[in-house]
């Protein structure tokens, strides 16, 4: 339960701004040993877009690999934002309050990283445009629109937008208070930025309207992402382990279990790295555990369904992927460290409340969701393809090579880097929403016993 | 009735399994035809080597009765092909002649259609394609050279049917059955390979689809393919080897 | 959905009153005594329609007891009254398990409806009976049951629905203990002695609350799990199975997530009936129909998104099996059934329930979920009775190579129906004279908690958080 804890606007300032108005030790080598990371992993995909996509791993009949994988990844931890931003805004969660903006954050990095992946992985990457967009208009060719490739950028680039302009309000009464606390070109910049925020109540109406609006127009697009890329695989009727009715919500919910761990991950981050021990406090961890316990096991339900219908049609192809999936070297490794990490280790240590207010055992019980979640499309993907068809002509595996592991690990350092450089100017905690959030909550008496209490507003 | 007009033909193959021997002529006839890169051990190793027709082999029966079966797959050229309404550009569409026709300008490379092949018949440019430089002035000028990043496969030698309706029509006349021979057709020894049109009914190959041997490759993702197959006769065995290769 | 919204502002909602207790527990005792007239013509009406309604599914059975593809409509109505009297009690665990304030007057009505899964069951006797084998002509058909014994889908079916039952009465009864030591101290004649009978000793001690609420916890998330399980069972069992090729890995899911919107449009009305003519307004405030009005509309959508998510995986699959399944399913005999479905499942509530001023309104609510039941009784209907009526000798292809022909209800078909629907009714009125139909110590407990203030310049509510 939410203890109530007295900080005034002062000390909440100055906390929260710690970042922006003075610089953290540790900030700038971090900053820099990622820069180099990222560096390396732009020379690679250069070269690999230069060279050819002959320097990945990938061959007959995998076509699709680890960059695939990787972009599913990505586009699942992005749903971190709307569901802990969206839902539990129109859900009235308090809790969610000093997440907010870092799960909004990590929505826009991780999906800016994502749309990487499907554009290197192309043949022609400086072709895209004509993937994209209908610029051959002239020739009387639009792009497919019954491609699921299609839908893809159309559904991921509404949603970046969204959740950039999302995550911009919801930044907007953070940036007037910079504004006043700023001088020289930081100072001009964050004029610039704040759209002459004063905080009357009719900027605050609007604020606030506007984010409601955004959080119920959001909702359906972040639903659709997923259920788009899910659908790039489903509708595959010659894939065996693909074609399966359930992806769509299968994938909405694993996004979600994978998105809500990775704000985990970076709550503890966070609190470790800024000292914000007041602000993200261990009952924060524990509503989110409580919140992924729920999602995991729905999460468990319907991979229990997915199997289960998968062996259900009993066709030999069918049978012998899953065979190969769960009982064939290495793929069985894979299979186990996925299932210990993504449900059986995690989920069981949540249920003890001293593990969820615990920030290192959630810390890392949180990264161990994602190894899991990343296994699990990577299971999906790779063996799907890799399956034995009835032609013998075709029956290979897929190593990847060290230039997609690059690019892999540039993908993580490039979201971090990302995430740190934003630290640098904009706050990483609404310091309105927490202090909101102190004005809104109060103790009452009943009998004899002093219990929190919540001020609703009228509806 | 075959008329020179385009679209007033429906191609397709007929491939009778009975007379295949395996001989895999069709094979190096159609690298030849088609300007496909040398397959190099590294490539087939790797699994990135390229044939737009490949003879399957198969063992039926437990050693030391166990027979050979050869059949040759190619691209089946669906009516219903899984390949093309997920590809993004258009870059694989159907033709008004039946042709499952790849258009290699347009293809940015995303590989969705090779992932949607039951058949597998689709290849992906890993790199720019090079020849020795013996080999150089050998490449068929009728066929493009396919750069690195894109799908290719097999057309069903769509130049050769481009020229022959070309002469037919600047001629007036109609194309006769038979006059057009893919570069496999025309290699296969014992005529196992028989390309025709399907829309003309007295055509080869449209009598010998009527042969009650008929089948259709993986007929239950409902392709509906170009490629007609005939099976295997076999004395002893009421098993043909089309069973054999759709049940793996 | 979660919300404690409670609005003070709108001229049509008062604040809570601050009943006194006493007062609380002999006016909701009191309902359970006084029976109108009309109430009792009811209850007599929809009592002649069930007992029609099994004398009709006896006489089926007689008549047409070998020939399964005739009995689409009785599963189906299985299906159908699962998904209402066992997504209901659903409504009632879901938010209290979240810690919502609204929900505290519809938990017992909610609860109620455990009791109507009697009907499930009668219904699903004579199916079990004629439900086809899992080997025939030597070949096993397609079902979850891959290796396990012959009688194992009509077995574990059966067996999980009683337990389903048994454990919605146990949610029920664990949850009515303070209510019924409220009957023994405030009833009279047979209410008072059940009530002394079934209060157990219950005074009220601390212990005896902790473990009311622990034992709410567990009989609820058993309950959940059972029913998910439930519905698993009988949409393969009785569904999928029976069509060879149609594999739908998302069925039983949208089986379930369909079931609690019934189970929520059941309790609206339910609701809506109770408050009317019980004249209990005064406890039943607005905020719980606009909350279920917005649990409506998300499941409404949830439905939606679920039957497009196996829709396009099938238009888009275009394989056999893909196209066989929906040429029967959507395409074929049941082509109107699926666009009545449509509308009255997805869009006429959507557009009711997205207007703020309509779903505020009682009477649009209690419409919306009319015609959600309507809708999804229709829907059952186009997956069930396409599923029954194919022959069993088409069960071993790979896919369905003959469509069937729709099969139209026949007159034991259509008093069947009536006769579960009412029955349904008739155990939840029959119920509302044995229990107050609100939670008497649910609604005491809500008093206490919220307080009324002024906040800024406008009303607000502080509603404390006990762990």
């Amino acid at each position: 339960m939410q203890q109530r804890r007295e900080l005034d606007q002062v000390y909440t300032n100055r906390k929260l701004l710690n970042g922006q108005l003075d610089t953290p030790k540790w900030w700038l080598p971090t900053v820099s040993i990622l820069g180099v990371v990222v560096l390396i992993g732009v020379i690679v995909i250069a070269t690999m877009i230069n060279k050819g996509l002959g320097l990945t791993g990938l061959a007959r009949p995998v076509y699709w690999g680890l960059f695939i994988t990787t972009f599913v990844f990505w586009v699942g931890i992005s749903h971190a934002g709307i569901m802990i931003s969206a839902i539990l805004r129109l859900t009235q969660a308090e809790w969610r309050r000093p997440v907010t903006r870092a799960a909004e954050l990590l929505t826009v990095f991780s999906l800016l990283t994502a749309l990487v992946f499907p554009l290197i992985h192309a043949g022609r990457p400086w072709r895209i445009a004509y993937w994209i967009m209908p610029y051959d208009v002239a020739r009387g060719i639009y792009p497919n629109i019954r491609s699921p490739l299609i839908m893809d950028p159309v559904a991921i680039s509404t949603y970046l937008t969204g959740s950039t302009l999302f995550l911009y309000i919801a930044l907007i009464p953070d940036l007037g208070n910079l504004r006043d606390r700023t001088t020289g070109w930081k100072n001009a910049m964050y004029t610039v930025l704040a759209l002459g925020w004063r905080g009357n109540p009719r900027q605050w109406k609007m604020q606030t309207v506007g984010g409601i609006l955004l959080s119920a127009l959001m909702l359906p697009i972040f639903v659709s992402v997923h259920s788009i890329v899910s659908w790039d695989f489903a509708i595959a009727s010659a894939v065996e382990g693909w074609h399966s009715t359930i992806f769509a919500p299968y994938f909405v919910i694993g996004a979600v279990h994978s998105g809500v761990s990775a704000v985990v991950t970076m709550m503890a981050l966070m609190r470790w790295l800024w000292k914000w021990d007041d602000f993200i406090r261990p009952e924060h961890f524990d509503a989110l555990a409580r919140l992924l316990i729920v999602v995991a096991t729905g999460w468990l339900a319907f991979t229990f369904l997915e199997l289960t219908f998968a062996l259900y049609g009993q066709d030999a192809p069918e049978i012998a992927l899953r065979e190969m999936q769960m009982f064939q070297w290495p793929w069985n490794a894979l299979f186990i460290v996925f299932f210990l990490t993504g449900y059986a280790i995690p989920v069981p240590m949540w249920c003890f409340k001293r593990v969820r207010t615990n920030i290192a055992l959630m810390f890392w019980t949180s990264i161990l969701v994602n190894v899991g979640m990343w296994l699990e499309r990577f299971l999906i993907i790779v063996p799907g393809l890799a399956r034995r068809t009835p032609f013998v002509y075709t029956w290979e595996a897929y190593t990847p090579s060290p230039v997609e592991w690059t690019i892999f690990i540039w993908s993580f350092a490039w979201v971090t880097f990302l995430m740190l450089l934003f630290s640098k100017f904009f706050p990483l905690v609404p310091l309105f929403e927490q202090k909101e959030s102190q004005v809104f909550t109060d103790d009452v008496m009943i009998g004899r016993a002093k219990v929190p209490a919540i001020v609703r507003e009228a509806d | 009735m075959t008329t020179a007009e385009f679209g007033t033909h429906n191609w397709g193959m007929v491939v009778d399994v009975d007379k295949c021997i395996g001989c895999n002529a069709c094979v190096i006839a159609c690298q030849a035809e088609n300007n496909i890169p040398i397959n190099t051990q590294d490539r087939v190793e790797r699994a990135r080597s390229i044939s737009w027709i490949r003879v399957e082999r198969y063992w039926e029966g437990d050693f030391p009765d166990a027979k050979a079966r050869f059949i040759p797959i190619m691209c089946q050229h669906c009516a219903n092909a899984p390949c093309e309404p997920v590809c993004p550009v258009y870059a694989t569409y159907h033709n008004a002649e039946g042709l499952n026709v790849q258009v290699y300008n347009r293809c940015v490379g995303t590989r969705y259609c090779a992932n949607g092949c039951p058949y597998i018949v689709r290849f992906f440019n890993y790199w720019e394609p090079v020849w020795p430089e013996s080999l150089r002035n050998h490449l068929n000028p009728d066929v493009t050279v396919r750069s690195r990043g894109i799908m290719e496969k097999c057309s069903f030698c769509v130049h050769r049917i481009r020229r022959e309706s070309r002469s037919a029509r600047s001629a007036g006349t109609e194309i006769a059955d038979g006059a057009i021979q893919t570069a496999c057709s025309s290699a296969c020894p014992t005529s196992a390979l028989n390309f025709g049109n399907f829309n003309d009914p007295n055509s080869k190959v449209s009598k010998m689809k009527e042969d009650k041997r008929h089948f259709t490759l993986l007929d239950q993702f409902g392709t509906d393919p170009n490629v007609i197959y005939l099976a295997k006769i076999d004395a002893d065995k009421k098993v043909g080897a089309g069973e054999a290769a759709t049940h793996g | 959905m979660a919300s404690q919204a409670v609005a003070h502002d709108s001229e049509h909602h008062a604040p809570p009153p601050n009943v006194d207790a006493d007062v609380v527990s002999r006016e909701l005792v009191a309902t359970t005594q006084s029976a109108s007239g009309r109430f009792k013509a009811w209850v007599w009406g929809l009592g002649i329609l069930s007992v029609a309604g099994i004398v009709a599914l006896v006489l089926k059975f007689i008549d047409q007891g070998d020939d399964s593809t005739r009995w689409g409509y009785v599963a189906a109505m299985v299906s159908f009254l699962l998904s209402v009297a066992g997504g209901a009690p659903m409504v009632a665990m879901a938010p209290v398990m979240a810690k919502a304030n609204w929900v505290r007057p519809i938990t017992r009505i909610a609860s109620l409806f455990s009791f109507a899964g009697v009907a499930t069951l009668i219904m699903l006797i004579p199916l079990v009976a004629i439900l086809p084998p899992l080997v025939t002509e030597g070949a096993r058909r397609r079902t979850v049951w891959y290796m396990a014994p012959d009688y194992s889908p009509h077995f574990w079916t059966t067996l999980s629905l009683v337990l389903l039952i048994g454990t919605g009465i146990m949610l029920f009864y664990s949850a009515a203990l303070p209510d019924f030591a409220s009957m023994r101290d405030h009833s009279t004649g047979w209410r008072q002695r059940l009530g002394k009978r079934l209060a157990r000793g219950w005074v009220g001690t601390d212990v005896q609350w902790r473990t009311l609420r622990m034992r709410i916890g567990m009989f609820g998330t058993f309950y959940f799990l059972i029913l998910v399980f439930v519905n698993f069972l009988i949409s393969t069992d009785f569904g999928q199975s029976m069509v060879p090729g149609w594999r739908d890995a998302i069925f039983p899911m949208y089986h379930t997530v369909s079931g609690f919107q019934a189970g929520v449009a059941a309790v609206v009305i339910a609701l809506y009936f109770s408050r009317k003519y019980m004249k209990l307004e005064k406890y039943i405030h607005l905020d719980a129909f606009w909350s279920l009005g917005r649990l409506l509309f998300a499941l409404t959508l949830l439905w939606i998104y679920f039957f497009y998510s196996s829709f396009i995986v099938f238009w888009y699959g275009r394989s056999m099996n893909d196209i066989a399944t929906l040429d029967l399913l959507i395409k074929g005999p049941m082509i109107y059934a699926f666009f009545a479905g449509m509308i009255l499942l997805w869009f006429v509530p959507w557009w009711i329930l997205i207007w703020n001023k309509v779903r505020r309104g009682t009477a649009a609510m209690v419409v919306g979920s009319f015609i959600i039941l309507i809708g999804l009784l229709i829907d059952r209907i186009r997956t069930f009775v396409p599923a029954w009526s194919v022959p069993g000798d088409q069960i071993h292809e790979k896919w369905l190579k003959v469509i069937p022909e729709t099969v139209w209800p026949d007159i034991f078909d259509i008093l069947i129906m009536a006769g579960g629907i009412s029955l349904v009714a008739f155990i939840v009125m029959m119920m509302t004279r044995v229990i107050p139909v609100l939670s008497v110590w649910q609604v005491q407990e809500f008093n206490l908690l919220a307080k009324p203030i002024r906040y800024m310049k406008g009303h607000a509510t502080l509603v404390a958080k006990p762990d």
